[in-house]
């Protein structure tokens, strides 16, 4: 059985790899989880600042999915480096920084340091976070501003540069392909939904930053779709995240076109959520024959031609 | 030995129609607690409810786990309505749990309502002087009493109406018996509502006595993943799930 599968030209030795901010550092899970088993893991988001994120409350439980809004908090590039890297490289896993700024600067000065170093396998590049100066969201969801950062990282690094997508977009094909001719080498998608819930009794929102990101299983129907429409917009490589549950789910992702996948939320509800999900790929190919899981990446059976 | 294990119900005792002890014999060998940590149960299999939801250990032996839980939406209502052989999966001990008292100290424990749960292993079991201040809102919603007389003679009880003991809440007691009882060295250990909690840290620093509260957050990792249930402490935020729940009252910035 083969469950490797590339990532540009990051080989991984199975499609299942963590999504970032529902892993922490690596260090939370290696009690539950064997890391070295993973396909990749991908850390909490970095700035090259450390940040002190939102005021709680942070997260609410909303039907079959949770909001978040912890406000990126993070210890910055230079204390990864220092205190979380050394552990991450004591296992034979590729791992994968996830980051982000506030600026065009900040993100290349992020990923000029993250490239740095020994021990990072691939750069994440967060384009959904809120942005003061230039409006909300606008990294991700302005095709020239995506553009430009996307070039301006892709200059500074030979690491295998993956972009993280927004879904709060209207077009996300468009926004794959801008993200391709940048010079990323692959795109994940999709991250948080943008949500909010209120509590009726005292008439003010759940969060203290009123608007948080949805995840979990309510998002799997956007995500596949999404995934879907980029599949078919870019050559690419895809990894799918969004309310990946069970091996089934990791399954419905590549079907539609991902090459790998991201496990976030279910790792809070299971602490051996990839583990568990990584054997029900397994289950799958052996109960369909199959040899090499990345022959049904795409493997959707459609008759809408004229879609 | 794991903090992810499978248990069985052995036990659900209705204690009002707000209230359960929930009996739990894990399946697998665990890690034993201790005072003031506390446990994530899944209460159901399904996607909704999705997350976990943390409990405080009340009682344990080499068999059993013992959780109080106080109704309070969908997952507690799952938690009141299992069955003796069900099973549950949970994840724990986790947090910090109460320090020990320094030697010369004198434990004074403060407990409103369901916060009974996380102080009561330490009633009878760190020093012959403890004391207990346990408040609820009305004498029906105390509870344990007879298992909390077993372990100890000193006990302040109050209630918000007055029906049974002091009327108010058990910091309102504290305040008032603290000159009159005389006691060197008092050390408090406490969980309860926001409001009494407040009420509490204010006390305390007013009078510089040391104190070590349980706080909640919400959560959804339980092990310091998410960043989900931070608190603001005088190093900036800290999370409840792993820096806490038991915070030093010097710590908080209220
Ligand atoms: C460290 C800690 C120890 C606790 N110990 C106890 C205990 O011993 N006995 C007891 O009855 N309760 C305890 N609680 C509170 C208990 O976890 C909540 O009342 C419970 O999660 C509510 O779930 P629900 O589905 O019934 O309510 P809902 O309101 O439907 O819950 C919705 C969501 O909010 C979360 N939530 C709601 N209230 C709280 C809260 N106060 N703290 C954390 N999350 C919350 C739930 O986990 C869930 O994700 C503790 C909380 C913490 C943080
Ligand atoms: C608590 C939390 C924190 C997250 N933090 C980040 C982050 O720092 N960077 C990022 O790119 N995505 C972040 N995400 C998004 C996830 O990586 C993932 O894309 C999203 O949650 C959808 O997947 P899921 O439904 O499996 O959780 C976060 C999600 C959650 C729930
Ligand atoms: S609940 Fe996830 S960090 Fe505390």
């Amino acid at each position: 059985m083969n469950l490797s599968v590339n990532i540009g030209k990051l080989g991984l030795k199975n499609p299942v790899m963590t999504a970032s901010g529902t892993f922490g550092y690596g260090e939370e899970y290696a009690e539950f989880v064997d890391l070295g088993s993973l396909g990749a893991i991908v850390v909490k988001g970095l700035s090259l600042l450390p940040r002190e994120g939102n005021p709680p409350p942070r997260i609410v439980e909303t039907p079959a999915g949770m909001l978040n809004a912890i406000g990126l908090q993070n210890i910055g590039v230079e204390s990864f480096i220092k205190e979380k890297l050394p552990f991450l490289r004591r296992f034979n896993v590729p791992v994968i920084a996830n980051f982000f700024g506030d600026s065009v600067d900040e993100y290349v000065g992020a990923a000029e340091r993250l490239s740095d170093v020994q021990g990072i396998d691939g750069l994440e590049m967060n384009i959904s976070c809120p942005n003061k100066q230039a409006g909300w969201l606008v990294f991700g969801t302005d095709p020239e501003v995506t553009s430009e950062v996307v070039s301006a990282v892709r200059k500074v690094t030979d690491l295998p540069l993956i972009v993280k997508l927004s879904p709060n977009v209207t077009d996300i094909a468009l926004m794959a392909r801008v993200a391709e001719d940048a010079g990323a080498d692959a795109v994940s998608l999709i991250n948080t939904v943008s949500g909010m819930a209120i509590d009726i009794k005292t008439r003010r929102p759940k969060l203290a930053n009123i608007t948080g990101g949805l995840s979990g299983p309510a998002i799997k129907p956007i995500g596949i779709r999404m995934v879907w429409d980029v599949f078919r917009a870019v050559s690419i490589p895809i990894i799918g995240s969004g309310g990946i549950m069970d091996g089934g789910d990791a399954i419905e992702y590549m079907l539609a076109g991902a090459a790998a996948v991201a496990v976030g939320t279910a790792n809070f509800v299971n602490p051996t959520a990839t583990m568990d999900i990584l054997s029900g790929i397994k289950d799958y190919m052996t109960t369909n024959g199959i040899q090499d899981i990345s022959t049904i990446k795409g493997g959707l059976i459609w008759e809408r031609e004229d879609l | 030995m794991s903090r992810f294990f499978q248990a069985e119900v052995s036990g659900n005792i209705h204690l009002s129609q707000t209230h359960n002890i929930l009996k739990l014999a894990p399946l697998q060998p665990h890690v034993r607690p201790a005072a003031g940590q506390f446990y994530l149960l899944r209460a159901s299999e399904t996607l909704d409810p999705l997350l976990r939801r943390p409990f405080s250990i009340l009682r344990w032996d080499d068999m059993h786990l013992e959780f109080l839980v106080r109704l309070k939406g969908r997952g507690t209502l799952l938690l009141r309505n299992m069955r003796p052989g069900d099973s549950i999966d949970m994840l724990g001990p986790l947090g910090n749990g109460y320090p020990e008292p320094l030697k010369d100290e004198t434990p004074i424990l403060v407990a409103g309502g369901v916060g009974i749960a996380s102080v009561f292993p330490l009633i009878g079991s760190v020093h012959a002087g403890t004391r207990l201040f346990y408040g609820a809102v009305n004498s029906t919603e105390l509870y344990l009493l007879d298992d909390i007389k077993k372990l100890t003679g000193h006990i302040y009880i109050s209630t918000d109406d007055g029906s049974m003991g002091f009327k108010g809440n058990a910091v309102e007691r504290l305040i008032e018996s603290l000159n009159d009882l005389a006691i060197a060295n008092p050390a408090v250990y406490a969980c309860g509502p926001e409001g009494m909690i407040a009420a509490l840290l204010k006390f305390l620093n007013e009078r510089g006595i040391p104190g070590y509260i349980s706080f909640e957050e919400k959560m959804a990792c339980g092990i310091g993943a998410c960043l989900g249930c931070v608190i603001k402490t005088g190093q900036g935020y800290k999370r409840v799930c792993k820096e806490g729940p038991v915070f030093d009252v010097r710590e908080i910035v209220c």
